[in-house]
């Protein structure tokens, strides 16, 4: 293990198949990132079929390629269009947009990429510090262990979208549902597959997914009103920044590189929530509050790495525990289940080459898209104009395909239709699918977890709480789902004799306030 | 008038959706009775369906309870009861949804075609008719469009990835 270094790493990345890999996954995903609507979770989801041919290593350095590049191509269209392309790019939008109505978009996409790339290259060089030390904690984990953690996961991730909690929790437990049918994963007894042969397997996670993000995505986008696209131009001589914009960006990219990979670490929607936090703090500490909302670099600058950062913070977790933290890195535990790679404490032990070569790909990936966004940021910018009548009938061939090439099988294609209009309708009323997808992921873990566990303590119920592990970490998932809602409850009643006693006086909202409300949404 | 007509709309079609997830985790929790619990020793298969299920009841529950308790706009009452359950009066009300709902006709209809006509051929037709869908005006762009995604298709998956689709009678 110890011979694995950055050069080692770079090695794996740097062979044929994996460096094509890297540049495709990190096309697509610059596309994605684009692209409104289309995120990274879905992308992947419609590629995971295509990577099965390539091999684990090269396939997930593909998806890892859409994961992150993701990150940078939501800026472009942020800055350019004040239409965030991903939901960590929204925060962007409130600077980067109003620096290029000043002239200054070339500057803006200039240190969003560069920014992006110091922020991913620093989560990549803290992920091989922290990944392989999480995992070695985590060999002594036993199937007591792994069942608390699932359980705190499931109470931690019911923040996931940030929206209602009780609502996250019931599409968890519909994904937790969905994992049982098939196969149990102890006794090997066939459930809930009402004699269809298809259905043995279990659900499809290639359907299910394609279906509730790909599907549901573009009967959402024919539910709306097509909007024409103004595209501000910028040209290549315009993409330097000056000095001065140089020096306010730096220590904002290190504050947020930072504060992102811990923001990364923890469930949620790490990037948005990170980028978000970035922007509240760089306004807080910045020597030019007042420019903020009207085009300040630190408000792309931070947010920009901050949210790079979190992709790669939330790679820790997955690689060293084998637990997504966020929809995205759900899918992409889909896709190394699928190639047949367990990601956990063994993964290191097990498949090396895998963990490095993904972690190698990382640093080569940034490479490719600093030097990919920089000059072809024009070309990517005019994608948002492909309009949709266009663009989604290949997004759905794409999801057929995606269904259909996982087992060679139209019923997986019905399930995604199904999935599809399920997912629709729950979007109408504010269920998200991530929380489902992630409950489909980690069921047959806290299942086989918690039957092991109750074998081993021989019926005794205390047996899921014996240790002294288990005990501190039942006291995390307490306070995990104790403290919101005290807090929620204390704040409430702060507030209440205030807002009695305030005017009916309508005031239009103030920059802060406003990000005050979009951080509280997302957080509340 | 027209704000708190759909406000209320929504806070109903609210409870319908969890009365909906309700029902599901109900069936789900029966249909898991087939299954064997065992013994705490031994847990069998149906033991972790029951459990998701039942707490996947209980907070479907909680969330009926908030979506009866969630405050309706004055006036909506009066304005549900003067308004027409016609066929035509719901689409005109939904017209959002009318897209939406022609396209899964259409993916229907594609998905049983694939058996008769093939999955090449009838994936053609469908990117075609789909792009006229949402919104495609002419007809020489999305068969340009339909004709380069379906060959970009067979050659990357067929012919190089070598998945094998449906053949059908013309091809």
């Amino acid at each position: 293990m110890a011979d694995h270094g950055i050069l080692s790493s770079l090695l794996i990345a740097f062979q044929p198949l994996n460096f094509i890999a890297c540049f495709i996954g990190a096309v697509i995903g610059t596309l994605v990132g684009v692209l409104p609507g289309l995120g990274p979770a879905a992308a992947m989801a419609l590629v995971i079929p295509l990577t099965l041919k390539l091999g684990p290593t090269a396939g997930l350095i593909m998806l890892a390629g859409i994961y992150y590049g993701s990150m940078y191509g939501g800026s472009t269209t942020s800055i350019l269009v004040n239409v965030p392309g991903e939901p960590a790019s929204v925060v962007t939008t409130l600077d980067g947009y109003a620096m290029a109505r000043k002239g200054r978009a070339g500057a803006a996409l200039a240190i969003a990429a560069i920014a992006s790339f110091i922020a991913g290259t620093f989560s990549v060089i803290a992920l091989q510090f922290f990944a392989p030390l999480l995992a070695r904690s985590a060999l002594a984990f036993g199937p007591a262990e792994y069942f608390v953690l699932t359980v705190l996961g499931v109470i931690l991730l019911s923040n996931l979208t940030g929206k209602s909690r009780v609502k996250s929790l019931i599409m968890m437990m519909t994904g937790l549902m969905l994992s049982a049918v098939g196969m149990d994963p102890i006794g090997g007894v066939e459930r809930f597959s009402f004699g269809l042969e298809s259905a043995q397997g279990g659900v499809s996670f290639i359907a299910l997914t394609t279906g509730l993000f790909g599907v549901a995505e573009v009967l959402s986008v024919m539910a709306e009103k097509e909007e024409p696209v103004d595209l501000l131009p910028v040209k290549f001589r315009e993409l330097y920044p000056n000095r001065e914009e140089m020096k306010r960006s730096a220590a904002p990219i290190a504050r947020g590189s930072v504060l992102g990979f811990l923001i990364g670490l923890l469930p949620g929607p790490a990037a948005t929530v990170a980028a978000f936090a970035s922007y509240g703090l760089e306004r807080r500490v910045s020597k030019h509050r007042e420019e903020f909302g009207k085009g300040a670099i630190e408000g792309v600058a931070g947010p920009e790495s901050a949210n790079n950062a979190a992709a790669g913070g939330a790679m820790v977790p997955l690689l060293s525990l084998g637990l997504p933290f966020t929809p995205s890195t759900a899918v992409l535990l889909g896709g190394m289940l699928l190639h047949g790679i367990t990601p956990g404490p063994l993964l290191l032990r097990d498949r090396p080459d895998v963990f490095w070569g993904v972690v190698g790909s990382f640093y080569l990936g940034n490479m490719m898209l600093l030097i990919l966004n920089l000059p072809l940021v024009g070309i990517f910018a005019k994608i948002v104009r492909v309009a949709p009548k266009y663009l989604m009938p290949i997004v759905l061939v794409l999801c057929v395909i995606g269904a259909y090439g996982d087992n060679s099988n139209l019923f997986d294609v019905w399930v995604m239709l199904g999935a599809g209009i399920v997912g629709y309708i729950m979007r109408k009323y504010n269920y998200e699918p991530a929380p489902l997808v992630v409950g489909l992921v980690l069921g047959p873990v806290m299942e086989r977890s918690l039957r092991q566990t109750l074998i081993i303590s021989r019926g005794n119920i205390g047996g899921l709480w014996d240790s002294p592990l288990c005990m501190i970490m039942w006291s995390i998932v307490l306070l995990a789902a104790i403290l919101p809602p005290v807090i929620r409850y204390l704040r409430g009643r702060e507030y209440r004799p205030a807002l009695k006693n305030r005017e009916p006086k309508q005031s239009p909202l103030s920059l802060s306030s406003k990000i005050t409300q979009m951080f509280k949404n997302l957080l509340s | 008038m027209k704000k708190l007509f759909s406000t209320n709309m929504f806070v109903r079609k609210e409870i319908a959706s969890s009365l909906v997830l309700f029902l599901f985790g109900v069936v789900f929790l029966l249909y898991d009775l087939k299954y064997p619990l065992d013994q705490w020793r031994n847990p069998g298969p149906g033991v972790f369906p029951l459990m998701v299920g039942a707490v996947l009841v209980i907070l479907v529950a909680w969330q009926l309870v908030q979506d009866f308790r969630k405050p309706k706009p004055q006036g909506a009452r009066k304005n549900h009861e003067g308004g027409t359950g016609s066929i035509t009066e719901f689409f005109r009300r939904n017209r959002g949804e009318t897209k939406p709902l022609l396209m899964v006709a259409v993916f229907i209809v594609y998905l049983l075609l694939v058996k008769w006509v093939g999955f090449f051929v009838s994936n053609f037709l469908f990117v075609i008719i789909s792009s006229k869908l949402i919104g495609a005006r002419d007809w020489g762009r999305p068969i340009a469009l339909s004709a380069g995604v379906s060959l970009f298709c067979y050659f990357l998956f067929e012919v190089w990835l070598k998945l094998s689709f449906p053949r059908g009678a013309l091809f």
